[in-house]
């Protein structure tokens, strides 16, 4: 009888056990619907726009181009600017991303400087404004007229051309930048690169 | 009788003996490989059926290091390559690993060349991480 009794308890706590360890989240990971982490890097070919796969092309072929310019190399860590890449397609594409993405390549590399570029100069300005307001020591506010002009500007534009017959759809991106010398206003570098993107559009 | 059995047991022994030495030789000694090999330097997602990374040549210019690799397609038909490069650093820690996965059409029976730049000075070795469609895996 005590037997019996034992042999269902340990039973109980078999299965009470079993039931606590099935409860239990293995994975730090709160999972509702279809959601799933992927590879940034990874090649995205869903739709022929303008995609991150372009966005990281164009980046890395431009900021390889521009660490290997003569030019670039024959001064020690010169300055550099961006300016404007304007967008000539017919869709929105957030040229900014494409630039700031080729800067940081170019930043890590430590070959190059960056001054701020005119978006970012507000922000400077004000930042310089506000340390010699009066508030802060004056031994350690950073002083007015300090800011050093950058050697270089890239600018540039993106264009598209879209062409469709019967399901095709296909579309010729080409990224044109150049390295302008700020003082002689010389292009001192230029590339271009392109992109084609072709897609079926048949139904069946 | 019994000492013909012990000969022959004794007999068995230093034959197998030196075969499982052998064997477990084989076994332990890893398959050296030249490190600036092309197998060496190329990592495959699954095996390639028609393209292989048939040259590489790498050159350290001011002071990135530049590697240029060339890719056979032995098919008649395209083939779509997907590589990235891996950029290491004199100890074999992984550098950036922010390369992306770049696709390369490579036409029928042809040679193609794709270019890598280390991202920082501290890089001194690399792999390329090559992948096609017909492969078993795919990034």
């Amino acid at each position: 009888m005590t037997n019996i009794i034992s042999k269902s308890t340990a039973i109980i706590a078999l299965s009470t056990t079993v039931l606590l360890i099935g409860c239990a989240n293995q994975t730090p990971n709160l999972q509702s619907g279809n959601v799933a982490y992927g590879d940034s890097q990874a090649v995205e070919t869903l739709t022929n726009e303008f995609g991150s796969t372009d966005l990281q092309s164009i980046a890395q072929s431009m900021s390889n181009s521009l660490l290997q310019s003569p030019v670039l190399r024959a001064t020690a860590r010169p300055l550099v600017t961006v300016a404007d890449v304007k967008n000539h397609t017919s869709e929105y594409i957030d040229t900014k991303a494409i630039t700031d993405t080729i800067r940081a390549k170019m930043l890590k590399s430590g070959l190059v400087r960056f001054a701020v570029d005119t978006s970012a100069m507000k922000n400077q300005t004000d930042e310089l404004i506000r340390q010699n307001s009066g508030l802060y020591k004056k031994s350690q506010s950073k002083k007015l007229g300090q800011m050093e002009g950058a050697d270089f500007r890239i600018e540039g534009s993106i264009t598209s051309i879209v062409k469709r017959a019967d399901d095709v759809k296909d579309i010729y991106y080409k990224l044109s930048l150049q390295l302008i010398n700020n003082e002689s206003g010389v292009i001192e570098w230029a590339d271009e690169k392109e992109i084609r993107k072709t897609s079926n559009q048949s139904m069946f | 009788m019994k000492e013909t059995n012990t000969k022959r047991k004794r007999h068995h022994f230093v034959i197998f003996t030196p075969l499982l030495f052998a064997l477990n030789a084989c076994a332990t000694i890893p398959t050296a490989q030249n490190p600036n090999s092309i197998p060496a330097k190329v990592e495959q997602l699954g095996e390639m059926s028609y393209l292989r990374v048939s040259n590489i040549a790498a050159q350290t210019r001011k002071q990135l290091l530049f590697v240029q690799a060339e890719i056979s397609n032995s098919d008649s038909d395209n083939q779509q390559l997907f590589y990235r490069f891996k950029w290491l650093d004199a100890h074999g820690f992984v550098i950036g690993n922010d390369d992306p996965w770049q696709p390369l059409l490579v036409y029928a029976g042809q040679k193609q060349t794709i270019n890598g730049l280390a991202p920082t000075p501290q890089a001194t070795d690399f792999r390329i991480l090559v992948s096609s469609p017909d492969n078993t895996g795919n990034p």
